[in-house]
């Protein structure tokens, strides 16, 4: 019997998460789970990251992308020193013990590969012939 | 009647496979069916553009391209490597392009005359 | 050949019977003539003329003696100790370069002795050269590293080198085209004397004694001279490198190709070094007759102009008035929509000097088909009187090696250490070995040796011919006197009246003179293939095209900038084939990408009338493609199909057109003299007034950027810069003095 209470009670505490029995449904299309949790922190992008014990590790620690990206989301949309709490890598997260930002740190990029922004090699070798430019008018 | 079998026996090679055109022709006709019955699972494993009906003519046309051939061992040889294929393409040890590779023409032909060799670039 | 072959059998079976008479007299040896020295080298006995050196005498006998100093065609010095050989009843080894020979001498070259001096001298020469071979850009070719390896000792003596150091020499600044690491130095003192005598500038010495010894300018200043860059193949190490070579490629990476040089009309014979279809760098190649084994520096440094401004791919000029890069097809199509609604009268075609024959013939073949017969060079030269009708009139008769026996030299209207450096050195040679006389009728440039200067007026050369100027008389009693026409001066207006003069001059002195086969005429051009195009029928000159207002024309390598868009019918079609993105490609309406001189294998003829072939060492950059394929391929959209397709089949139509280009590397002798000289008609002694008989090229400066490769030149532009900055240097002797 308590086993089925528990279930209700879990059913409810997603309905929660996710705003409702509609959010519940939407949330589905986007993440392909049933989860709540509590709230841990939101970085600059939108990202927001939850974290519930009662799971199992591995799958205690989340992300939900924001609407902004639709159904193009993607690992490397997290930023590194979220990454790093994520991945169990740390057991702070970024909102409690900030990592100290070096002058040097470039800022976070995601993997723009198949878009139009992609990184496409190119030579660096000077050609070997100067081909001759026509004077503009 | 001697010197027939002398002349006989000198002309006899030693066969590779098949001793005369008949059994020749059952080995064709045998990779042939083994062939025409692979061409569905081809379809399917390698998922290739091509309906089983375009495998098959091209299956029919890649045997009718060797017609020619009245070799017996000649013949042999090329049940030979037509076995091999379609034990490679069978396995999938072959890839997709590999299959894709009977069905396109992907050398162009050299260009003869001045005008085209001049476009081309080749001399 | 073939109906000669019985005649040699014949000498042979000679040769066999005299050498079997021989044996039997028990004479193994031919009798010596008396005037020649017997000498033994190993035991060997060779016979030598007197007053030969040892080293020479070794080289008869076919063992070469190592050497650092010793140069044929250099004074010798004698300094650098390598080729000591004992000589028996000698007490101490000699240097066979400067030791002449004595009767009955009996040379050991490979004795104990021999062997222990050389090992003694390179032990000495490496006490000072630093062992930097791995970053040293004479490695692989150098005599040091050969020698040391083939004659030095097998282990080292220095062990104290760790604290004392070696001798280190600062490096001198001589200009942007040599490299100087004086430290490399062996002292051997060849770049002094190619200076003074070969160049003819006396930039180089030394100062100092023993270590303190120096090759250098002394203060520093630019090494001005034309041919410069030779120095750095002399250099027996590698003290002396080429500048824009530096760290590029090592001596067994390239591949080497042997062309013919384009920058001016002597026509050296190179070496194309090649690598990953680059060109690296230019070699002399050795050709008696024509350059020695001396380029000038255009010719060795100019390469790199080969890499800039290159056109690679097809342009034509849009609707508003630019040039946009193209494919070849629409390229042809627009020319041949305007060729087939011209008239063919209202065709003409324009070469420049530094194309091909086989481009030269393609191109008047496809407009003799369209039915136009104006083809014309940039490059004027007068048709006045016999005008190119007879070859000798516009070829250098005498040929270059022919200077040398000539004893008395009348340059006009030429400076030819600027416009043929080689011709240059080569009255310069003359002028050193023999009582060679040379006079000018020009400007008073430096021409590197001492000559008589008479004036720049037209009517020293009309005193001359009418016995007026006591010239005249040292003409007539020369035996072979040489006549040089400058091109330069044949420029201007109303130059037929120099050619006449000159011509009537040379006839004058050839009639009379005792030597029969002794040419007095030469012409000295400046465009590599002037000469070619003036034999394959090209008319020089554009005034005469320009008279016909052409709607369509063809500039095939023209860059001179002889023909405006004002010359020209309205909206003529201007198209330009070519390699370099200069004049020519700037006012065309489509610019069709060739080859140029490294990139083809073409027929060159020199100024002597000399067709040589040079050969392909790189492929033509992007899209260009060799300039008679070109026309070949437009010939067929334009529907006069040409009638060759292989390179043979144009060589073949060559031939057909002149006998010149069916035997590469000789000169085809001109005749008709008497026959040109009787179609001279005397002229009026009223003459049209004419300009001062100035050269084109007066200094050092003038002389880098000439055409458009090495307008294109990185490293000529230097050169410019360089002898601009030593102008000002107020060490560096005025050119000019």
């Amino acid at each position: 019997m308590a086993k089925y209470i528990e279930k209700i009670s879990n059913a409810l505490k997603i309905v929660k998460h996710n705003g409702g029995i509609v959010g519940t449904y939407l949330g589905l299309y986007r993440r392909d789970d049933f989860k709540w949790g509590t709230f841990v922190g939101e970085d600059k992008y939108g990202n927001k990251y939850y974290k519930n014990d009662y799971f199992f590790m591995g799958k205690s620690r989340w992300v939900e992308y924001p609407l902004s990206v639709g159904h193009d989301y993607d690992a490397s949309q997290i930023p590194s020193e979220w990454h790093r709490w994520l991945q169990y890598i740390a057991d702070e997260p970024p909102t409690q013990l900030p990592l100290p930002h070096r002058p040097w740190m470039a800022d976070h990029t995601e993997n723009f590969s198949g878009t139009s922004r992609e990184y496409v090699p190119y030579s660096t070798t000077r050609p070997k012939v100067e081909a001759w430019v026509p004077p503009k008018k | 009647m001697a010197t027939r079998s002398v002349q006989q026996g000198l002309k006899q090679v030693k066969p590779m496979l098949s001793v005369d055109r008949t059994e020749a022709r059952r080995r064709v006709l045998n990779l042939y069916k083994a062939w025409y019955r692979q061409v569905p699972y081809v379809v399917k494993d390698f998922h290739i553009p091509v309906t089983v009906e375009q495998g098959r003519a091209k299956v029919r046309e890649m045997f009718l391209k060797n017609k020619h051939v009245s070799d017996v061992r000649a013949i042999d040889m090329l049940v030979i490597k037509g076995q091999m294929d379609l034990v490679e393409t069978a396995n999938i040890w072959k890839q997709r392009n590999h299959i894709m590779m009977f069905f396109q023409d992907t050398v162009n032909p050299k260009p003869a005359d001045f005008l085209s060799k001049f476009y081309e670039g080749q001399d | 050949m073939l109906r000669l072959w019985p005649l040699r059998q014949i000498s042979r079976l000679q040769n066999a019977i005299s050498l079997t008479q021989q044996a039997c007299n028990k004479s193994s040896v031919p009798a010596p003539s008396p005037e020649l020295v017997e000498v033994f080298v190993d035991d060997k006995q060779v016979f030598v003329e007197p007053g030969t050196t040892v080293l020479q005498a070794c080289a008869a006998a076919g063992v070469e003696i190592p050497r650092f100093c010793y140069h044929d065609r250099l004074s010798i010095a004698g300094n650098c100790r390598m080729c000591l050989v004992e000589v028996e009843r000698s007490a101490k080894p000699v240097a066979s370069c400067a030791m002449p020979v004595m009767k009955g001498m009996k040379v050991k070259t490979d004795s104990p002795v021999t062997r222990k001096a050389r090992e003694g001298v390179m032990e000495f020469l490496l006490v000072n050269h630093p062992l930097d071979c791995p970053i040293c850009d004479q490695g692989g070719e150098c005599d040091l590293q050969d020698q040391s390896m083939a004659f030095g000792s097998d282990r080292s003596r220095f062990t104290d080198n760790a604290f004392t150091g070696k001798r280190a020499v600062e490096d001198k600044n001589i200009g942007p085209l040599i490299k100087t690491i004086m430290t490399r130095c062996i002292h051997c003192t060849r770049c002094i004397r190619f200076a003074s005598e070969i160049a003819g500038v006396e930039d180089l010495g030394t100062s100092g004694r023993g270590t303190e010894m120096q090759v250098g300018t002394y203060v520093e200043k630019m090494f001005k001279s034309e041919m410069s860059g030779n120095v750095i193949d002399l250099c027996p190490v590698g003290a002396l490198t080429s500048k824009p070579y530096a760290f590029t490629a090592r001596p067994w990476e390239n591949r080497r190709i042997e062309s013919v040089d384009v920058m001016d009309a002597v026509g050296s014979n190179i070496v194309v070094c090649m690598r990953s279809n680059e060109v690296m760098r230019i070699l002399p190649r050795l050709n008696e007759d024509i350059n020695e084994e001396w380029i000038s520096d255009k010719t060795r440094f100019a390469y790199d102009g080969l890499k800039r401004q290159r056109l690679t791919t097809p342009f034509v000029r849009s609707g508003t008035g630019e040039l946009v890069p193209a494919d070849w097809e629409s390229a042809f199509v627009k020319i041949a929509e305007r060729v087939n609604a011209t008239d063919g009268d209202l065709i003409a075609g324009v070469a420049g000097g530094q194309v091909d024959a086989e481009a030269l013939i393609a191109l008047k073949d496809m407009l003799n088909r369209l039915g136009s017969e104006s083809v014309c060079t940039e490059e004027k030269f007068p048709m006045t009187n016999s005008g190119i009708d007879f070859r000798s009139n516009y070829i250098m008769n005498t040929t270059i090696s022919g200077i040398e026996e000539s004893d008395l030299i009348l340059l006009v209207g030429t400076n030819p250490r600027l416009e043929a450096p080689l011709v240059n050195a080569r009255i310069r040679k003359t002028w050193i070995n023999s009582d060679l006389c040379v006079t000018v009728l020009g400007a008073p440039v430096d021409l590197s040796y001492d000559y008589q200067y008479l004036g720049d007026s037209f009517e020293l050369l009309t005193d001359i011919l009418n016995d007026k100027h006591p010239l005249a008389k040292g003409l007539k009693e020369a035996s072979k006197p040489m006549i040089i026409l400058g091109s330069a001066v044949l420029q201007g207006e109303n130059s037929g009246a120099i050619l006449d003069t000159v011509k009537s001059l040379s006839e004058k002195l050839r009639a009379g003179s005792e030597q029969e086969d002794w040419k007095v005429f030469n012409v000295l051009h400046t465009q590599a293939n002037q000469v070619g195009a003036l034999d394959l029928g090209y008319a020089p000159g554009v005034d005469a095209m320009k008279g016909s207002k052409p709607s369509v024309l063809f500039l095939l390598g023209a860059d001179a900038g002889t023909v405006k868009r004002e010359d020209l019918y309205e909206n003529a079609l201007v198209v330009y084939i070519g390699h370099h993105g200069d004049y020519g490609a700037q006012i065309a309406d489509v610019v069709l990408p060739a080859a140029a001189y490294t990139e083809k294998d073409a027929v060159y003829v020199n100024t002597e009338g000399r067709a040589q072939i040079g050969r392909q060492a790189v492929s033509p950059p992007g899209m260009a493609r060799q300039d008679w394929k070109i026309i070949r391929a437009l010939s067929e959209m334009l529907g006069v199909t040409l009638p060759y397709d292989k390179l043979s089949d144009v060589r073949a139509r060559l031939g057909e057109v002149s006998p010149t280009f069916n035997h590469a590397g000789q000169v085809e002798d001109a005749g008709f003299f008497n026959l040109s000289d009787s179609a001279t008609v005397p002229r009026k002694e009223s003459r049209p007034a004419v300009q001062p008989l100035s050269p084109a090229l007066l200094s050092l400066r003038d002389f880098y950027m000439t055409d458009p490769i090495s307008r294109a030149s990185l490293t000529m532009a230097k050169c410019v810069q360089a002898v601009d900055d030593a102008e000002k240097n107020p060490y560096s002797k005025p050119e000019q003095s």
